[in-house]
């Protein structure tokens, strides 16, 4: 077992590799990318915590859950309402957003962990659509913004306005981008160590084949509710700060389409359970649906849409993680000899 | 008054559940056999309807003929998506979920492109009947009857026709049917083009009634799949039970809370029974 760990360990994490993607993303804003790519950019540093947060659930246990976009949209929405409601600042109610989040997907999630296979999946995928219904009926929808949203004051506007009117946006986009990465990359280091852990392999054990795992003494319960918790955690921190970021909070957050898909096909094309493809995966997939937007306009979706096809029709393991050993093992032959 | 009332409910939850049933069945038996999802299910709705549109204003064809013409391009599409799509994927069901999720979205930007989102609409079944006292159009009878009869023969395919029987093999267990001397990627094929005939079928016969536009294909599917659940994957008589309840539960939820908390409030009953019930109402314990 430690061995295996090891040697997965060396393939998979290489300090290297991570610090030179570390470098470009820190330096990157400072090549004057413009406003466009740096929100891209600060939307894909956070999508890469969603694609975590399934990639470190499902990814090992093969439960199936579609819930993160209720998850993720629910931090925002709890943000919104002890904004408006309440009064709190948007700094203070996005840390607020947080345990609420976690604690009502935990609440309205778990009793379906017991559930196995693809009833998991329906039933998780039920509880966004279920959501945005309510959001958008009367008569919650008075309470809740309905279609239009709620409106709040964004992360940081106050100090924003003290600054001279020439340099606002600016002040805002690129801290907006430092507070992505830095989440981003911290995220990301959690998630490796979990996932390297004892625990981790405890996760991957229910996905291998549960009764066997609850044979060898694991608490096979206990584990499924911690790795729950913690991709519940996950989403939500990317859910808040998503939404503390772009006002009004509406139910465009949960759609499944919108905040589901894209982080789930990151973990598909990258490689379940492997944290690196998915992640790298985040980057590729998501960078190259907005560059298809300059050069093919319209035609994007159906373009991007074919290629997704071909790519997990070729590899349904994922290609990203593959190719990204295969890489790392030619490079290392290079640099040996 | 009040009896008028619980008349008007108890007719239109009878029809509605009517139109849920024909879109669960085709979705329900593909499921039940392939074991993955198709997400790409209510594409192949819109594609019936926008193909017999463009047929009966385009080239003037008669709507029966059109009808039928659009119920087998969407068979053949479907037989297409499962050879393409889903067969390559199966050993992954994960995988399967995001292509013919993508499918759904070809399909769905296609029509919203070349066809632009104004709603189109088919020609309706003409005349109106007069049932305990109210007024209800042909076409709501058109879609009882095919529904009936969809489910009727689907029923008769699975239990007396060779092909149904091996479905059911194939449904109850891949290896088994192996070595029974079926070839269950066969039995897929016929299943996915059974299933492409139903939701054509389906289109055709909704969008008089509701106009219909690109997104038109997801809240058909999101249905289906809720009544699938509920009545248990791969269960056609399950299907048939959870459409009805499904649509009576709607239609009394609508006349006690409105019709916009109405819309979700069965899906808060499906989850409550799996829950209890995890397997469906007359799913298997695998």
């Amino acid at each position: 077992m430690v061995f295996a760990k090891r040697s997965a360990k060396d393939l998979i994490v290489g300090k290297i590799p991570f610090l030179i993607a570390l470098a470009v993303l820190t330096l990157l804003p400072l090549l004057n990318v413009g406003g466009f790519w740096l929100d891209v950019l600060t939307k894909v540093n956070l999508f890469l915590l969603v694609t975590l947060a399934i990639d470190l659930y499902s990814g090992t246990t093969y439960y199936l859950n579609l819930g993160v976009s209720f998850t993720f949209g629910f931090a925002g929405y709890s943000l919104a309402l002890l904004n408006v409601y309440y009064g709190i600042p948007t700094e203070y109610s996005m840390l607020l957003a947080i345990p609420i989040s976690i604690f009502f997907s935990l609440a309205i999630l778990l009793p379906s962990l017991k559930i196995r296979g693809v009833y998991f999946a329906i039933l998780s995928l039920l509880v966004p659509i279920i959501f945005i219904g309510i959001v958008t009926a009367q008569p919650f929808s008075l309470y809740l913004g309905g279609e239009g949203g709620l409106r709040f004051k964004q992360l940081f506007l106050d100090f924003a306005r003290s600054l001279p009117p020439g340099i606002r946006l600016t002040f805002l986009q690129y801290s907006y981008y430092y507070i992505s990465l830095a989440a981003a990359v911290v995220g990301y280091v959690i998630a490796y160590k979990i996932g390297f852990s004892d625990f981790g392999f405890m996760l991957r054990a229910v996905g291998q084949d549960e009764e066997l795992a609850e044979g060898t003494g694991i608490n096979t319960l206990k584990v499924k509710v911690i790795g729950f918790l913690i991709s519940s955690a996950y989403a939500s921190v990317a859910g808040a700060l998503y939404a503390s970021m772009r006002p009004p909070v509406t139910v465009d957050l949960v759609v499944p389409a919108n905040t589901l898909i894209p982080p789930l096909t990151s973990v598909i094309v990258g490689g379940l359970g492997t944290l690196i493809g998915p992640a790298i995966a985040n980057y590729l997939l998501l960078l190259t649906y907005e560059l298809l937007w300059g050069l093919i306009g319209r035609w994007r979706v159906i373009a991007y849409m074919l290629l997704l096809i071909i790519i997990i029709t070729i590899k349904p393991q994922g290609i990203v993680f593959k190719a990204y050993v295969e890489a790392r093992k030619f490079l290392r032959g290079v640099f040996s000899e | 008054m009040y009896v008028d009332i619980y008349k008007y409910i108890l007719l239109f939850s009878i029809f509605h559940s009517s139109t849920y049933l024909t879109f669960s069945l085709g979705f329900s038996m593909l499921f039940g056999v392939a074991k993955i999802p198709n997400l790409a299910y209510g594409s192949l709705y819109i594609l019936s309807a926008y193909v017999m549109y463009a047929l009966t204003t385009y080239i003037g064809l008669e709507p029966l003929v059109a009808a039928l013409v659009a119920i087998l391009v969407a068979g053949l599409a479907s037989l297409l998506i499962g050879e393409v799509v889903v067969k390559p994927g199966l050993k992954m069901p994960v995988s399967v979920f995001i292509t013919t999720l993508s499918v759904a979205y070809i399909f769905e930007e296609f029509f919203r492109i070349e066809m632009g989102l104004r709603p189109i609409t088919l020609p309706v079944y003409p005349g109106v009947t007069y049932v305990l006292g109210v007024p209800v159009s042909n076409h709501w009878f058109l879609i009882l009857s095919a529904s009936l009869l969809m489910f009727l023969s689907l029923t008769a395919f699975l239990k007396y026709a060779v092909l149904g029987r091996s479905i059911r093999a194939v449904a109850e267990s891949w290896d088994e049917s192996r070595r029974l001397g079926i070839d269950p990627l066969k039995v897929l094929r016929v299943a996915f083009f059974v299933a492409g005939v139903y939701a054509g079928a389906t289109g055709v016969l909704l969008t008089p009634l509701k106009a219909l536009t690109p997104t038109a294909g997801w809240g058909p599917l999101f249905t289906a799949f809720a009544i699938v659940a509920l009545g248990g994957v791969g269960s056609v008589t399950g299907t048939l039970i959870a459409s009805f309840i499904y649509g009576f539960f709607e239609q009394s939820m609508t006349y006690v809370l409105g019709s916009g908390v109405a819309s979700i409030s069965p899906l808060i009953l499906i989850v409550l029974v799996l829950v209890f019930r995890p397997q469906g109402l007359m799913g298997r314990v695998e």
